[in-house]
Protein backbone atom coordinates (compact mmCIF):
# COMPACT_ATOMS: atom_id res chain seq x y z
CA UNK A 1 0.00 0.00 0.00
CA UNK A 2 1.07 3.59 -0.51
CA UNK A 3 1.31 6.20 2.05
CA UNK A 4 0.62 9.93 1.57
CA UNK A 5 2.03 12.88 2.48
CA UNK A 6 -1.43 14.26 3.45
CA UNK A 7 -2.33 11.19 5.20
CA UNK A 8 0.83 11.58 7.31
CA UNK A 9 -0.25 15.07 7.86
CA UNK A 10 -3.47 14.04 9.10
CA UNK A 11 -1.37 11.38 11.52
CA UNK A 12 0.62 14.03 12.89
CA UNK A 13 -2.10 16.46 13.82
CA UNK A 14 -4.41 13.63 15.54
CA UNK A 15 -1.44 12.02 17.32
CA UNK A 16 -0.20 15.27 18.28
CA UNK A 17 -3.75 16.26 19.77
CA UNK A 18 -4.24 13.10 21.17
CA UNK A 19 -0.80 13.32 22.24
CA UNK A 20 -1.94 16.25 24.18
CA UNK A 21 -5.51 15.01 25.53
CA UNK A 22 -3.40 12.11 27.05
CA UNK A 23 -0.85 14.03 28.78
CA UNK A 24 -3.91 16.26 29.77
CA UNK A 25 -5.14 13.10 31.56
CA UNK A 26 -2.01 12.29 32.91
CA UNK A 27 -1.61 15.45 34.47
CA UNK A 28 -5.30 15.28 35.86
CA UNK A 29 -4.21 11.71 37.43
CA UNK A 30 -0.72 12.37 38.75
CA UNK A 31 -1.21 16.01 39.59
CA UNK A 32 2.35 16.55 37.41
CA UNK A 33 2.12 19.82 34.85
CA UNK A 34 3.18 18.31 31.27
CA UNK A 35 3.63 20.24 27.93
CA UNK A 36 3.69 17.89 24.84
CA UNK A 37 6.34 19.46 22.75
CA UNK A 38 7.22 17.00 19.98
CA UNK A 39 5.26 13.98 18.62
CA UNK A 40 6.96 12.20 16.02
CA UNK A 41 5.08 10.00 13.89
CA UNK A 42 7.35 6.97 12.32
CA UNK A 43 6.53 3.60 10.39
CA UNK A 44 8.36 0.65 11.72
CA UNK A 45 8.30 -2.97 11.31
CA UNK A 46 6.82 -5.16 14.35
CA UNK A 47 10.47 -6.65 14.36
CA UNK A 48 12.10 -3.01 14.74
CA UNK A 49 9.53 -2.54 17.31
CA UNK A 50 9.18 -5.71 19.19
CA UNK A 51 13.65 -5.23 19.53
CA UNK A 52 13.06 -1.58 20.75
CA UNK A 53 11.10 -2.79 23.19
CA UNK A 54 13.51 -5.21 24.58
CA UNK A 55 16.67 -2.94 24.13
CA UNK A 56 14.83 -0.08 25.74
CA UNK A 57 13.49 -1.68 28.59
CA UNK A 58 9.69 -0.27 28.35
CA UNK A 59 6.53 -1.44 30.13
CA UNK A 60 3.99 -0.95 28.17
CA UNK A 61 -0.45 -1.16 28.28
CA UNK A 62 -1.97 -2.98 25.50
CA UNK A 63 -6.02 -1.70 24.51
CA UNK A 64 -8.03 -3.02 21.84
CA UNK A 65 -10.45 -0.72 19.99
CA UNK A 66 -13.54 -1.58 17.76
CA UNK A 67 -16.38 -0.06 15.83
CA UNK A 68 -15.15 2.73 13.26
CA UNK A 69 -11.94 1.08 13.10
CA UNK A 70 -10.41 -2.27 14.47
CA UNK A 71 -7.23 -2.76 16.22
CA UNK A 72 -4.87 -2.46 19.03
CA UNK A 73 -2.85 0.86 20.21
CA UNK A 74 0.17 0.05 23.07
CA UNK A 75 0.95 2.56 24.81
CA UNK A 76 4.67 2.11 26.42
CA UNK A 77 6.59 3.92 29.25
CA UNK A 78 10.31 3.56 30.19
CA UNK A 79 10.43 1.53 33.47
CA UNK A 80 11.45 4.29 35.54
CA UNK A 81 9.42 6.51 34.10
CA UNK A 82 6.34 4.48 34.29
CA UNK A 83 6.96 3.65 38.17
CA UNK A 84 7.61 7.62 38.94
CA UNK A 85 4.32 8.44 37.36
CA UNK A 86 2.53 5.38 38.89
CA UNK A 87 3.56 6.65 42.19
CA UNK A 88 2.57 10.01 41.97
CA UNK A 89 -1.24 8.24 40.80
CA UNK A 90 -0.96 5.51 43.49
CA UNK A 91 1.06 7.19 46.49
CA UNK A 92 3.81 4.09 47.60
CA UNK A 93 3.59 2.20 44.43
CA UNK A 94 6.90 3.33 43.87
CA UNK A 95 8.24 1.01 46.49
CA UNK A 96 6.82 -2.47 44.89
CA UNK A 97 6.56 -1.75 41.53
CA UNK A 98 5.94 -5.11 40.43
CA UNK A 99 2.72 -4.89 42.71
CA UNK A 100 -0.71 -5.59 41.82
CA UNK A 101 -1.23 -2.28 43.02
CA UNK A 102 1.16 -0.83 40.47
CA UNK A 103 0.55 -2.56 36.95
CA UNK A 104 -3.11 -1.49 38.30
CA UNK A 105 -2.12 2.02 38.12
CA UNK A 106 -0.44 1.84 35.35
CA UNK A 107 -3.37 0.14 33.64
CA UNK A 108 -6.04 2.86 34.50
CA UNK A 109 -3.29 5.49 33.27
CA UNK A 110 -3.20 3.76 29.58
CA UNK A 111 -6.90 2.90 29.83
CA UNK A 112 -7.28 7.10 30.11
CA UNK A 113 -4.47 7.94 27.95
CA UNK A 114 -5.21 5.67 25.05
CA UNK A 115 -9.15 6.01 25.34
CA UNK A 116 -8.52 10.28 25.37
CA UNK A 117 -6.01 9.74 21.88
CA UNK A 118 -8.60 7.46 20.72
CA UNK A 119 -11.30 9.81 20.94
CA UNK A 120 -9.10 12.51 18.55
CA UNK A 121 -9.39 9.67 15.92
CA UNK A 122 -12.98 8.84 16.08
CA UNK A 123 -13.68 12.23 15.97
CA UNK A 124 -12.13 13.06 12.88
CA UNK A 125 -12.97 10.33 11.36
CA UNK A 126 -16.80 10.65 12.35
CA UNK A 127 -17.18 7.21 14.25
CA UNK A 128 -17.50 5.90 17.37
CA UNK A 129 -14.36 3.92 18.80
CA UNK A 130 -14.66 1.79 22.04
CA UNK A 131 -11.92 0.59 23.87
CA UNK A 132 -11.16 -2.92 25.56
CA UNK A 133 -10.30 -3.42 28.90
CA UNK A 134 -6.34 -3.28 29.07
CA UNK A 135 -3.72 -5.04 29.75
CA UNK A 136 -0.71 -4.98 30.98
CA UNK A 137 2.20 -6.32 29.20
CA UNK A 138 6.05 -6.67 30.52
CA UNK A 139 8.41 -6.88 28.05
CA UNK A 140 10.87 -8.66 30.22
CA UNK A 141 8.28 -11.61 30.41
CA UNK A 142 6.40 -11.61 27.55
CA UNK A 143 6.68 -11.43 23.58
CA UNK A 144 5.89 -7.67 22.69
CA UNK A 145 3.29 -8.17 20.36
CA UNK A 146 2.63 -11.62 20.39
CA UNK A 147 -1.09 -10.88 21.53
CA UNK A 148 -1.39 -9.00 18.38
CA UNK A 149 -1.73 -11.20 15.56
CA UNK A 150 -2.14 -11.36 11.84
CA UNK A 151 -4.35 -8.77 10.30
CA UNK A 152 -2.80 -5.65 11.60
CA UNK A 153 -0.94 -2.67 10.79
CA UNK A 154 0.08 -1.74 7.28
CA UNK A 155 0.28 -4.59 4.73
CA UNK A 156 3.52 -4.76 2.97
CA UNK A 157 4.47 -6.41 -0.26
CA UNK A 158 6.78 -8.62 1.76
CA UNK A 159 4.17 -9.79 3.88
CA UNK A 160 5.61 -7.83 6.96
CA UNK A 161 3.06 -5.58 8.41
CA UNK A 162 3.97 -1.91 9.79
CA UNK A 163 3.14 -0.15 12.80
CA UNK A 164 2.66 3.84 12.98
CA UNK A 165 4.53 4.55 16.20
CA UNK A 166 4.35 7.94 17.50
CA UNK A 167 6.64 8.85 19.40
CA UNK A 168 5.69 12.17 22.36
CA UNK A 169 8.64 14.03 24.06
CA UNK A 170 6.86 15.84 27.22
CA UNK A 171 8.60 18.01 29.53
CA UNK A 172 6.99 18.59 33.13
CA UNK A 173 8.22 20.90 35.92
CA UNK A 174 11.06 19.39 36.62
CA UNK A 175 12.02 16.56 34.05
CA UNK A 176 11.59 15.54 31.03
CA UNK A 177 9.49 12.54 30.09
CA UNK A 178 8.52 10.61 27.33
CA UNK A 179 5.69 8.13 26.09
CA UNK A 180 5.35 6.28 22.73
CA UNK A 181 2.29 5.28 21.26
CA UNK A 182 1.86 2.79 18.70
CA UNK A 183 -1.06 2.03 16.77
CA UNK A 184 -1.99 -1.42 14.72
CA UNK A 185 -5.10 -0.88 13.07
CA UNK A 186 -6.38 -4.33 10.87
CA UNK A 187 -5.58 -3.65 7.48
CA UNK A 188 -9.47 -2.81 6.29
CA UNK A 189 -9.07 0.19 9.49
CA UNK A 190 -6.00 0.90 7.61
CA UNK A 191 -7.70 1.30 4.31
CA UNK A 192 -11.08 3.34 5.75
CA UNK A 193 -8.48 5.88 7.70
CA UNK A 194 -6.62 6.12 4.42
CA UNK A 195 -9.57 7.25 2.29
CA UNK A 196 -10.82 10.03 4.99
CA UNK A 197 -7.45 11.08 5.61
CA UNK A 198 -5.38 10.85 1.88
CA UNK A 199 -5.66 13.18 -1.05
CA UNK A 200 -5.75 10.38 -3.78
CA UNK A 201 -2.56 9.25 -3.79
CA UNK A 202 -1.00 12.88 -4.36
CA UNK A 203 2.53 12.78 -3.30
CA UNK A 204 2.00 9.32 -2.25
CA UNK A 205 5.07 6.81 -1.47
CA UNK A 206 4.83 3.03 -1.49
CA UNK A 207 5.25 2.33 2.38
CA UNK A 208 8.52 0.06 1.65
CA UNK A 209 9.89 2.81 0.10
CA UNK A 210 10.28 4.64 3.17
CA UNK A 211 11.55 1.43 5.51
CA UNK A 212 13.79 0.81 2.36
CA UNK A 213 14.85 4.50 3.23
CA UNK A 214 15.02 4.39 7.25
CA UNK A 215 17.08 1.18 6.60
CA UNK A 216 19.35 3.50 4.21
CA UNK A 217 19.80 5.66 7.05
CA UNK A 218 20.28 3.00 10.14
CA UNK A 219 23.58 2.52 7.05
CA UNK A 220 24.80 5.66 7.43
CA UNK A 221 24.30 5.73 10.89
CA UNK A 222 26.87 2.86 11.33
CA UNK A 223 28.74 3.80 9.10
CA UNK A 224 29.28 7.28 11.14
CA UNK A 225 29.77 5.13 13.96
CA UNK A 226 32.74 3.27 12.52
CA UNK A 227 34.31 6.58 11.51
CA UNK A 228 33.68 8.23 14.88
CA UNK A 229 35.79 4.58 16.11
CA UNK A 230 38.00 4.73 13.86
CA UNK A 231 39.14 8.62 14.57
CA UNK A 232 38.59 8.21 18.47
CA UNK A 233 39.97 4.82 18.74
CA UNK A 234 36.72 4.77 21.20
CA UNK A 235 34.20 1.93 20.38
CA UNK A 236 30.98 3.33 19.61
CA UNK A 237 27.23 2.34 18.70
CA UNK A 238 24.18 3.40 17.27
CA UNK A 239 21.68 3.38 19.50
CA UNK A 240 18.81 5.48 18.06
CA UNK A 241 18.26 5.89 14.11
CA UNK A 242 15.03 6.70 12.53
CA UNK A 243 13.33 8.51 10.12
CA UNK A 244 10.48 10.65 11.29
CA UNK A 245 7.37 12.46 10.16
CA UNK A 246 7.03 15.92 12.38
CA UNK A 247 5.35 19.37 12.25
CA UNK A 248 8.43 21.97 11.21
CA UNK A 249 7.89 24.08 14.12
CA UNK A 250 8.64 20.74 16.35
CA UNK A 251 12.25 19.79 15.07
CA UNK A 252 14.02 22.57 17.22
CA UNK A 253 12.09 21.15 20.51
CA UNK A 254 13.72 17.90 20.59
CA UNK A 255 16.54 19.45 22.06
CA UNK A 256 17.01 21.28 25.15
CA UNK A 257 18.81 24.49 26.64
CA UNK A 258 21.71 22.65 27.45
CA UNK A 259 24.83 23.91 25.90
CA UNK A 260 25.91 21.76 22.62
CA UNK A 261 29.08 21.85 20.39
CA UNK A 262 29.21 20.51 17.16
CA UNK A 263 29.02 21.50 13.02
CA UNK A 264 26.60 22.72 11.03
CA UNK A 265 26.29 21.42 7.55
CA UNK A 266 24.05 22.14 4.56
CA UNK A 267 24.03 19.44 1.54
CA UNK A 268 23.32 20.00 -2.03
CA UNK A 269 21.48 17.89 -4.34
CA UNK A 270 18.55 15.66 -4.62
CA UNK A 271 17.77 16.12 -1.79
CA UNK A 272 19.43 18.84 -0.28
CA UNK A 273 18.96 20.07 3.38
CA UNK A 274 20.70 20.41 6.53
CA UNK A 275 22.68 18.45 8.80
CA UNK A 276 24.09 18.83 12.46
CA UNK A 277 26.68 17.17 14.41
CA UNK A 278 26.45 17.86 17.94
CA UNK A 279 28.02 16.82 21.29
CA UNK A 280 27.51 17.63 24.67
CA UNK A 281 30.25 19.73 26.46
CA UNK A 282 32.15 16.42 28.30
CA UNK A 283 31.83 14.66 24.87
CA UNK A 284 33.14 17.59 22.71
CA UNK A 285 36.26 17.39 25.09
CA UNK A 286 36.65 14.21 25.17
CA UNK A 287 36.00 13.43 21.16
CA UNK A 288 38.52 16.36 20.49
CA UNK A 289 41.13 14.63 23.36
CA UNK A 290 41.30 11.20 21.50
CA UNK A 291 42.01 13.06 18.20
CA UNK A 292 44.68 15.38 19.83
CA UNK A 293 46.66 12.75 22.24
CA UNK A 294 48.43 13.94 25.15
CA UNK A 295 48.50 17.51 24.12
CA UNK A 296 46.78 20.76 26.10
CA UNK A 297 44.22 21.57 23.08
CA UNK A 298 43.04 24.88 23.33
CA UNK A 299 40.01 25.99 22.13
CA UNK A 300 41.13 26.91 18.56
CA UNK A 301 42.32 23.50 18.75
CA UNK A 302 39.53 21.85 19.90
CA UNK A 303 37.17 23.53 17.91
CA UNK A 304 39.32 22.40 14.42
CA UNK A 305 39.52 18.64 15.97
CA UNK A 306 35.42 18.82 15.96
CA UNK A 307 35.13 20.14 12.94
CA UNK A 308 37.62 17.64 11.36
CA UNK A 309 35.25 15.07 12.89
CA UNK A 310 32.29 16.83 11.33
CA UNK A 311 33.38 16.54 8.32
CA UNK A 312 34.02 12.88 7.88
CA UNK A 313 30.81 11.76 9.75
CA UNK A 314 28.54 13.84 7.53
CA UNK A 315 30.17 11.91 4.64
CA UNK A 316 30.21 8.55 6.03
CA UNK A 317 26.50 9.44 6.82
CA UNK A 318 25.14 10.91 4.11
CA UNK A 319 27.10 8.96 1.03
CA UNK A 320 25.40 5.83 1.67
CA UNK A 321 22.01 7.61 0.83
CA UNK A 322 23.54 9.33 -2.34
CA UNK A 323 24.50 6.10 -3.55
CA UNK A 324 21.43 3.92 -3.41
CA UNK A 325 19.25 7.17 -4.11
CA UNK A 326 21.91 7.32 -7.15
CA UNK A 327 23.01 10.88 -7.25
CA UNK A 328 25.18 13.06 -6.30
CA UNK A 329 24.88 14.58 -2.68
CA UNK A 330 27.53 17.39 -1.95
CA UNK A 331 28.27 18.74 1.42
CA UNK A 332 29.29 22.32 2.14
CA UNK A 333 32.28 23.36 4.44
CA UNK A 334 31.25 22.82 8.45
CA UNK A 335 30.42 25.68 10.90
CA UNK A 336 31.69 25.31 14.19
CA UNK A 337 28.76 25.43 16.26
CA UNK A 338 28.52 26.07 20.43
CA UNK A 339 25.48 27.13 21.60
CA UNK A 340 21.81 26.49 23.20
CA UNK A 341 21.36 22.98 21.66
CA UNK A 342 17.60 24.27 20.53
CA UNK A 343 18.72 26.86 19.12
CA UNK A 344 21.33 25.30 16.92
CA UNK A 345 18.50 23.87 15.22
CA UNK A 346 16.32 26.74 14.89
CA UNK A 347 17.68 28.67 11.94
CA UNK A 348 17.99 24.97 10.16
CA UNK A 349 14.25 24.53 10.58
CA UNK A 350 13.23 27.86 9.68
CA UNK A 351 15.17 27.72 6.35
CA UNK A 352 12.84 24.30 5.34
CA UNK A 353 9.96 26.36 7.22
CA UNK A 354 9.81 29.06 4.61
CA UNK A 355 8.08 26.47 1.86
CA UNK A 356 7.11 23.54 4.12
CA UNK A 357 5.13 23.06 6.82
CA UNK A 358 6.44 19.32 7.89
CA UNK A 359 9.72 17.62 7.99
CA UNK A 360 10.71 14.29 7.62
CA UNK A 361 13.45 14.09 10.67
CA UNK A 362 16.26 12.01 10.26
CA UNK A 363 17.77 11.54 14.12
CA UNK A 364 20.37 9.26 14.74
CA UNK A 365 22.26 8.97 18.20
CA UNK A 366 25.73 7.31 18.86
CA UNK A 367 27.17 6.36 21.96
CA UNK A 368 30.41 4.86 23.35
CA UNK A 369 29.16 1.92 26.10
CA UNK A 370 31.14 3.62 29.10
CA UNK A 371 29.59 6.80 28.39
CA UNK A 372 32.93 8.58 27.00
CA UNK A 373 30.62 10.32 24.54
CA UNK A 374 27.48 10.34 22.83
CA UNK A 375 27.56 11.89 19.20
CA UNK A 376 23.88 13.16 18.35
CA UNK A 377 23.11 13.83 14.23
CA UNK A 378 20.05 15.70 13.12
CA UNK A 379 19.59 15.68 9.12
CA UNK A 380 16.49 17.48 7.79
CA UNK A 381 16.03 17.31 4.39
CA UNK A 382 14.23 19.06 1.64
CA UNK A 383 10.94 17.60 1.57
CA UNK A 384 9.80 18.22 -1.90
CA UNK A 385 13.16 16.58 -2.93
CA UNK A 386 13.26 13.47 -0.50
CA UNK A 387 9.96 12.52 -1.53
CA UNK A 388 11.14 13.25 -5.50
CA UNK A 389 14.40 10.60 -4.66
CA UNK A 390 11.91 8.31 -2.88
CA UNK A 391 9.62 8.40 -5.72
CA UNK A 392 12.47 7.27 -8.54
CA UNK A 393 13.55 4.56 -6.10
CA UNK A 394 10.19 3.46 -5.75
CA UNK A 395 10.13 2.97 -9.85
CA UNK A 396 13.33 1.61 -9.67
CA UNK A 397 12.48 -0.98 -7.04
CA UNK A 398 9.30 -1.64 -9.23
CA UNK A 399 11.27 -1.93 -12.67
CA UNK A 400 13.34 -4.49 -11.45
CA UNK A 401 10.71 -6.89 -9.89
CA UNK B 1 -4.01 24.14 7.03
CA UNK B 2 -4.74 23.80 10.72
CA UNK B 3 -1.72 23.05 12.82
CA UNK B 4 -2.35 22.13 16.54
CA UNK B 5 0.38 24.06 17.82
CA UNK B 6 -0.51 27.40 16.64
CA UNK B 7 -3.78 27.77 17.63
CA UNK B 8 -3.88 27.07 20.89
CA UNK B 9 -3.27 30.06 24.04
CA UNK B 10 -1.64 27.56 26.65
CA UNK B 11 -2.72 29.70 29.69
CA UNK B 12 -2.21 27.27 33.05
CA UNK B 13 -2.49 29.82 35.66
CA UNK B 14 -1.97 26.46 38.72
CA UNK B 15 1.29 26.68 37.18
CA UNK B 16 4.10 29.46 37.68
CA UNK B 17 6.31 29.07 34.64
CA UNK B 18 4.73 28.46 31.51
CA UNK B 19 6.40 27.19 28.36
CA UNK B 20 6.09 28.48 24.60
CA UNK B 21 6.55 26.64 22.23
CA UNK B 22 7.90 27.46 18.99
CA UNK B 23 4.86 28.98 17.10
CA UNK B 24 3.36 29.17 19.98
CA UNK B 25 2.40 32.61 22.63
CA UNK B 26 0.81 32.23 25.37
CA UNK B 27 -0.81 35.08 28.24
CA UNK B 28 -0.21 34.86 32.26
CA UNK B 29 -0.21 37.64 35.44
CA UNK B 30 -0.18 37.71 38.44
CA UNK B 31 3.18 36.31 40.03
CA UNK B 32 3.72 34.05 37.04
CA UNK B 33 6.52 34.10 34.42
CA UNK B 34 6.43 33.17 30.72
CA UNK B 35 9.60 31.31 29.18
CA UNK B 36 10.59 29.77 25.58
CA UNK B 37 13.97 28.57 24.44
CA UNK B 38 16.19 28.35 21.73
CA UNK B 39 15.48 31.65 19.74
CA UNK B 40 18.10 30.77 16.62
CA UNK B 41 16.60 33.31 13.80
CA UNK B 42 13.21 32.79 15.15
CA UNK B 43 12.49 36.05 17.26
CA UNK B 44 10.89 36.64 20.88
CA UNK B 45 8.42 39.25 21.34
CA UNK B 46 7.21 40.17 24.52
CA UNK B 47 4.14 42.33 25.53
CA UNK B 48 3.44 43.49 29.13
CA UNK B 49 0.49 46.06 30.21
CA UNK B 50 2.36 46.81 34.04
CA UNK B 51 -1.27 48.12 35.19
CA UNK B 52 -2.96 45.25 34.67
CA UNK B 53 0.19 42.96 35.33
CA UNK B 54 -0.84 40.94 31.93
CA UNK B 55 1.64 39.47 30.08
CA UNK B 56 2.39 37.72 26.69
CA UNK B 57 5.40 36.29 25.28
CA UNK B 58 5.49 34.59 21.59
CA UNK B 59 7.84 32.62 19.60
CA UNK B 60 7.72 33.39 15.61
CA UNK B 61 9.42 31.89 13.38
CA UNK B 62 9.05 33.47 9.85
CA UNK B 63 8.16 37.26 9.30
CA UNK B 64 4.86 36.99 7.16
CA UNK B 65 1.84 34.80 7.09
CA UNK B 66 1.06 35.77 3.38
CA UNK B 67 -2.88 33.90 4.10
CA UNK B 68 -1.31 31.06 6.13
CA UNK B 69 -3.91 30.48 8.75
CA UNK B 70 -1.22 29.20 11.41
CA UNK B 71 -1.01 32.93 12.87
CA UNK B 72 0.86 31.95 15.89
CA UNK B 73 3.97 31.11 13.34
CA UNK B 74 4.87 34.62 11.58
CA UNK B 75 5.41 37.49 13.49
CA UNK B 76 3.10 40.26 11.61
CA UNK B 77 0.17 37.57 12.45
CA UNK B 78 0.76 37.03 15.86
CA UNK B 79 1.41 40.01 17.02
CA UNK B 80 -2.18 40.80 16.91
CA UNK B 81 -3.40 37.82 18.17
CA UNK B 82 -1.17 38.40 20.91
CA UNK B 83 -2.72 41.84 21.73
CA UNK B 84 -6.30 39.81 21.32
CA UNK B 85 -5.80 37.49 23.77
CA UNK B 86 -4.28 40.09 26.46
CA UNK B 87 -7.16 42.18 25.98
CA UNK B 88 -9.54 38.93 26.84
CA UNK B 89 -7.45 39.37 30.17
CA UNK B 90 -8.28 42.75 30.40
CA UNK B 91 -4.87 44.52 29.07
CA UNK B 92 -5.29 47.86 27.91
CA UNK B 93 -2.93 48.16 24.08
CA UNK B 94 -2.49 51.73 24.81
CA UNK B 95 -0.29 50.87 28.42
CA UNK B 96 1.54 48.08 26.15
CA UNK B 97 4.94 48.16 26.32
CA UNK B 98 7.16 45.47 23.68
CA UNK B 99 10.47 44.17 24.09
CA UNK B 100 12.00 42.16 21.34
CA UNK B 101 14.93 39.22 21.80
CA UNK B 102 16.38 37.13 18.99
CA UNK B 103 16.40 37.14 15.33
CA UNK B 104 20.02 35.81 14.65
CA UNK B 105 21.99 35.03 12.05
CA UNK B 106 23.57 32.31 13.01
CA UNK B 107 24.80 30.55 9.99
CA UNK B 108 25.63 31.49 6.80
CA UNK B 109 23.96 29.33 4.17
CA UNK B 110 24.46 29.63 0.89
CA UNK B 111 21.15 28.18 -0.22
CA UNK B 112 19.28 31.55 2.10
CA UNK B 113 17.90 34.07 0.77
CA UNK B 114 19.21 36.86 3.17
CA UNK B 115 19.05 36.51 6.71
CA UNK B 116 15.81 35.32 8.00
CA UNK B 117 16.51 37.03 11.33
CA UNK B 118 16.94 40.38 10.07
CA UNK B 119 13.62 39.94 8.43
CA UNK B 120 12.01 38.27 11.86
CA UNK B 121 12.55 41.50 13.98
CA UNK B 122 11.63 43.70 10.92
CA UNK B 123 8.59 42.22 10.78
CA UNK B 124 7.82 42.30 14.32
CA UNK B 125 8.49 46.07 14.40
CA UNK B 126 5.94 46.48 12.03
CA UNK B 127 3.67 44.76 13.34
CA UNK B 128 3.83 46.17 16.66
CA UNK B 129 3.67 50.22 14.96
CA UNK B 130 0.67 49.02 13.14
CA UNK B 131 -0.79 48.23 16.51
CA UNK B 132 0.69 51.61 18.27
CA UNK B 133 2.69 49.32 20.72
CA UNK B 134 6.28 51.24 21.57
CA UNK B 135 9.29 48.93 21.72
CA UNK B 136 10.96 50.07 24.73
CA UNK B 137 14.15 47.27 24.71
CA UNK B 138 15.75 44.84 22.49
CA UNK B 139 18.38 42.35 21.89
CA UNK B 140 18.32 40.91 18.76
CA UNK B 141 20.53 40.45 16.02
CA UNK B 142 24.07 38.94 16.21
CA UNK B 143 25.16 34.99 15.73
CA UNK B 144 24.14 33.47 18.70
CA UNK B 145 20.88 31.76 20.38
CA UNK B 146 18.87 33.15 23.44
CA UNK B 147 16.61 31.68 25.79
CA UNK B 148 13.61 34.02 27.81
CA UNK B 149 12.26 34.80 30.52
CA UNK B 150 9.40 37.19 30.96
CA UNK B 151 8.33 37.95 35.01
CA UNK B 152 4.47 39.11 34.70
CA UNK B 153 4.50 41.18 37.97
CA UNK B 154 7.50 43.39 36.75
CA UNK B 155 7.51 42.77 32.77
CA UNK B 156 11.41 41.92 33.42
CA UNK B 157 12.64 40.00 30.27
CA UNK B 158 15.46 37.33 31.25
CA UNK B 159 17.76 36.78 28.15
CA UNK B 160 19.75 33.97 28.31
CA UNK B 161 22.89 33.00 25.75
CA UNK B 162 25.58 30.32 26.21
CA UNK B 163 28.56 32.05 26.15
CA UNK B 164 27.47 36.07 25.89
CA UNK B 165 25.74 36.37 29.42
CA UNK B 166 22.52 37.11 30.52
CA UNK B 167 20.83 40.31 30.03
CA UNK B 168 17.75 41.97 31.44
CA UNK B 169 15.45 44.05 29.67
Amino acid sequence: MNLDVQSLRTFSRLAHSGAERAAGSLSQLTGIETFVKVTKIEVSTRSDVEREFREQDLVTVHIGFNGGIDGRTILAFDREEAVQLVDALVPGAADQPDSEMATSGLKELGNIMLGGFLDGWANYLDTSIDITTPTFVDIQTEGALEDITGDSGFRMATGEDHVLAFRNQLDTDDQQVGFHIYMLPTHDSIDTISNVAGDGGVGSVPIETFTSFSGMISDGAEQASDDLTAMTGMESVVEVSRLSFVPIEAVPMQLTDATRKGVVLEFMGTPSGYIAILFDEASADSVADALMPGMEADSAMQQSAIQEIGNIVTSGFIDGWANALETTIDISPPTYVDDIGSAIIDPLATELAQAQEYAFLIDSAIRTANDEFTCDIYALPNEAELREALDRLSVEAQSTQ
Amino acid sequence: MKVYTSTTTTTRSESDRTKVGIADYAVVSGDATLTTSGLGSCVGISLHDRESGVAGLAHAMLPYADGDATEAKYADTVVPALVRAMVEERADPNRMQAKLAGGSTMFEFSSADGSIGDRNVAAAKEALARQGIRVVAEDVGGNHGRSLELVASTGELRVRSAHVGETTL
